[in-house]
């Protein structure tokens, strides 16, 4: 992966572009590899090898930027790319707000990349064979119960390894690297009656170790058949309590609306938050981004700029917003870093509390465990989604429901918080846990 | 256009098949994409990339194996060759020498000014002047956003039949998003144009229309209100509405989600799915459509498929992988996102064709109580069951055959096949819509869509 070779080519694109023009320059260099072996009904159907490497640079010339890749990285044509690349910024409109990141902001400690824990050295050792083996054993075709029979299973076993290199003209020199193992099963069954149900799952580790791929299709399957003979329940007013695995559907549009971009385009349903307790006081969102061993965690941004530990939203209060060095200058606000690297919704009432736990607690209401289609307004906050699930009555199952739709604001939604779990899948990305909300509008039947 | 020699790619045909592949091609692809930003004013960002690389795929009866190499040198193409080559078990098998068949690009799209040939400081005057134009209309206009992005992709297949097939693919895409403000509430508009041609489509004209359309009927989208939700009948207008028919009807219809007996429509070939009358129909030859392909990216060339006819399913859209199993043509849908992806069967551009059912106005007339929708977004659907949902981004409440106030942010759900069975008008107005569409099945895909006005009984309407 990334060698001496690429810090050299970095280094050097960087001197080529100061010494032809370029006041200042950052360039990140990437190179990744990804093996897969997808299966269909339990037999080979695709195996891909996929290696890429790209060169991407932020030119800053007489006061202009620009931005500028190429996945070819022999020498002759690099220097040939930033020429061109030099006289495409010129004829841009001078924007004094484009500028580096303050060194001081930068970060240090990513030097070699193994910082985090995410590279498994195990990788290396994974072979074609292996890799099919790991297909086939994940798979569950052909598979029957009492009123059901899978019709089509496809899934899908990965491994990758990627390395980014981040260097500038003020001295940042950044490593990252990682490897993830991924395993995910689509699955449709078919009914007594002749009716589809789809389901899926998805496993994901950093480490060979901690991947285990073997419940995948089986929870596929369940997730399909808990939908046979769903219908829409009648339309009104329910709390609503939304799975930890499409919970971020609720998160998302809140970090989104904090981002610089939206803010200060005045797109944002949180402009002028800052500071101020416009949510409920049981929501706190922290982030996470050092987490040893686990996915999404870095020690720098896209700019270079160092992650910390910090709060985003403090019981109910905006505590930040993200703003790279464009958008706080654009504001005259000081900079963030450029996004959430590793959010977590923080536990509320209690540690502790799982799906059944907050089912309980709710009494009754409906259960979403997947959304299908709609959209949010991220400049009223406004929402409409699709979704499917069940409906609960004194904290149990009592049948699935789809075909409904849940409407509201985002804001109004958050004051309905009743609880936060302590339940967050590890693998995903952003660290939500089963979230129960009150009075939610529900449209069915 | 590409550094390699007719016995190059012969042996690295070879190469691909030395494990008993039944069918191996290679895709050369160069392809150089720029864009120009507006924002407060100013043409302030932009940039350009360059990707080049050879995709590599061997076919073992309906198994793929696929690498690529982003280096063009012999020995990296060699080495992906090899990758790809393992889907197949076999022994080895001695290559044979293919006759080379160059085959020339039918002209379905034209730069009479060319990208590559033009120096994008000249479009900054275009962009700044759609900015005035948009901004001159309306008072009411706080922020504008415009992009303007173009690229033009250089591309050499070739194939274990020996055919070689060359094409160069022009796009630009033109976006703007207006922000509105009265008093405290605000409203934002997207409106965009996209084709396959060259730097001509920065007209006058063009300008004029899309400031038209950010700033039409902008007092309807400040008095825009959700309606009460309910089952109810829904005019979808001509034009845009047929993302709704690209989503909830023509994915189900792409062959390899029937091969796998995934799809809703699985085993209904030649069954009638919807009235007499009713053509479904997916075309990638409508000239400088922006899901226009002279050839597909396995080389089939593009053609215009009727996938229902007379309200019967008489067609999937197939790639080489599922023509071969269904034991028919292909249909020219293979399609890819780049180099570094497999072609799978993909749409360019759906549509359902002008019907016999009077006018738009004739088919609001006919409802008691319903929603007539313009402006669709964010749709989903579910393959398996055929379930989709539909953000509605601005329509009008229909009551007693009239138009009665205006609508947004609401959804519209409903299960494709029922939806299909349940149109009981369409119009004589077809429209493609000329936005900048881009499908995400896997990968994504330039694509295009549109339809004439169409009258769908007793869907889910999400309101208060």
């Amino acid at each position: 992966m990334i060698t001496e070779k690429d810090t050299e080519l970095v280094r050097q694109s960087l001197e080529f572009a100061q010494a032809n023009g370029a006041q200042k320059a950052s360039a990140t260099l990437t190179r990744s590899c990804e093996d897969l072996v997808a299966t269909l009904d339990s037999r080979i159907d695709k195996v891909t090898h996929c290696e890429d490497s790209s060169l991407s640079l932020n030119l800053f010339v007489d006061g202009k930027f620009g931005n500028y890749s190429t996945n070819d990285l022999r020498p002759v044509p690099v220097r040939d790319f930033i020429l061109k690349a030099i006289d495409n910024v010129r004829m841009l409109t001078r924007d004094e707000c484009r500028n580096l990141p303050d060194p001081e902001r930068c970060c240090k400690d990513a030097v070699s990349g193994y910082e985090l824990g995410l590279m498994d050295k195990e990788y290396d050792s994974v072979t074609m064979e292996r890799r099919k083996q790991t297909a086939l054993e994940a798979s569950a075709f052909p598979y029957k119960e009492e009123g059901f029979e899978l019709i089509s299973e496809e899934g899908e076993y990965s491994d990758s390894v990627y390395d980014c290199y981040l260097a500038d003209t003020q001295g940042l020199s950044c490593i990252h690297r990682e490897t993830n193992f991924d395993y995910g099963v689509e699955v449709t069954i078919q009914d007594r009656k002749g009716n589809r149900y789809s389901g899926y799952w998805w496993e994901s580790s950093e480490t060979l170790e901690g991947f285990n791929p073997r419940e995948c299709a089986r929870k596929a399957i369940a997730k399909a058949a808990g939908q046979i003979g769903s219908r829409p329940a009648k339309s009104g007013k329910y709390n609503m309590v939304v799975d930890t695995e499409v919970a971020s559907k609720m998160v998302s549009p809140l970090l989104k609306a904090l981002n610089g971009y939206a803010l200060q385009q005045n797109c944002s349903f949180l402009e002028g938050s800052l500071g101020k307790k416009v949510l409920p006081r049981g929501l706190t969102i922290l982030d996470l981004p050092h987490i040893k061993g686990e996915c999404c965690s870095r020690l720098f941004d896209s700019e270079g700029v160092a992650t910390c530990e910090s709060e985003i939203i403090s019981s109910g209060e905006v505590k930040q917003y993200f703003l790279n060095t464009y958008t706080a200058a654009k504001m005259g606000m000081s900079p963030t870093i450029e996004s959430a690297t590793r959010p977590m919704v923080a536990p509320w009432p209690a540690k502790g509390l799982d799906r059944n736990a907050i089912l309980k607690m709710c009494s009754d209401g409906i259960l979403v465990t997947d959304f299908n289609g709609g959209n949010n307004n991220g400049t009223t906050g406004d929402f409409s989604f699709g979704v499917e699930g069940y409906l609960f009555k004194n904290g149990k199952i009592v049948r699935p429901v789809s075909g409904m739709l849940v409407t509201g604001n985002f804001l109004t939604l958050w004051e309905g918080l009743i609880c936060a779990g302590d339940d967050a899948r590890r693998c995903m990305s952003k660290l939500i846990p089963t979230l129960a909300f009150s009075n939610v509008d529900f449209s069915g039947e | 256009m590409f550094e390699i020699t007719d016995n190059q790619l012969n042996e690295l045909i070879s190469l691909g098949l030395s494990h008993g592949g039944d069918w191996c091609d290679l895709y050369f692809e160069r392809t150089t994409y720029q864009d120009l930003i507006l924002r407060d004013s100013q043409v302030s960002a932009g940039g350009f990339s360059l990707d080049c690389g050879c995709g590599i795929r061997v076919l073992k009866s309906d198994k793929t194996g696929y690498a690529y190499s982003e280096s063009l040198d012999y020995n990296s193409l060699s080495n992906a060759a090899k990758a790809a080559s393992e889907i197949a078990d076999g022994s080895r098998c001695n290559g044979r020498e293919l006759c080379v068949c160059t085959r020339k690009a039918p002209s379905r799209y034209d730069q009479k000014e060319t990208w590559q040939d033009s120096k994008a400081s000249n479009f900054i005057p275009w962009i700044t002047g759609l900015e005035q134009e948009i901004r001159s209309r309306d008072q009411r206009v706080e922020k504008v956003i415009i992009s303007l992005a173009y690229s033009t992709s250089e591309i050499m297949m070739f194939n274990s039949l020996g055919e070689k097939t060359s094409d160069f693919r022009p796009l630009g895409t033109v976006m703007a998003t207006v922000l509105f403000c009265k008093n405290d509430r605000k409203e934002t508009v997207n409106v965009s144009r996209s084709f396959r041609c060259g730097a001509e489509m920065l007209s006058e004209s063009l300008i004029r229309e899309l400031a038209d359309q950010a700033t039409e009927r902008l007092d309807d989208r400040f008095l825009a209100k959700r309606p009460k939700g309910g089952r109810m009948s829904v005019v979808m207008g001509a034009g845009a509405s047929g993302i709704l028919l690209h989503e909830a009807m023509g994915h189900a219809f792409e062959a390899d989600f029937n091969r796998k007996g995934q799809s809703v429509f699985s085993g209904k070939m030649g069954s009638r799915i919807c009235k007499e009358g009713i053509d479904i129909i997916d075309d990638g030859t409508i000239f400088g459509n922006r899901g226009s392909i002279n050839f597909d990216d396995e080389g089939v060339p593009s053609q215009k498929t009727y996938m229902v006819r007379d309200g019967i399913l008489c067609s999937y859209l197939h790639d080489r992988i599922s023509a071969g199993y269904y034991g028919v043509e292909p249909t020219g849908n293979g399609r890819r996102e780049s180099f570094r992806y497999h072609p799978i069967p993909r749409m360019r551009c759906t549509y359902m064709d002008s019907g016999n059912d009077g006018t738009v106005q004739d088919l609001i007339s006919s409802v008691r109580k319903g929603v007539y929708v313009d402006e669709f977004s964010n749709g989903q659907v579910k393959i398996g069951e055929g379930d989709f949902t539909f953000y509605v981004k601005r329509g009008y409440m229909i009551e007693n055959g009239k138009l009665t106030f205006p609508v947004k942010d609401i959804n519209i759900i409903g299960n494709g096949p029922q939806a299909l069975s349940q149109i009981s008008g369409v119009a004589s107005d077809l429209k493609i819509d000329d936005g900048n569409w881009t499908c995400g099945k896997e990968q994504s895909v330039a694509v295009s869509c549109g339809t004439a006005s169409v009258l769908v009984n007793n869907l889910t309407v999400g309101g208060e």
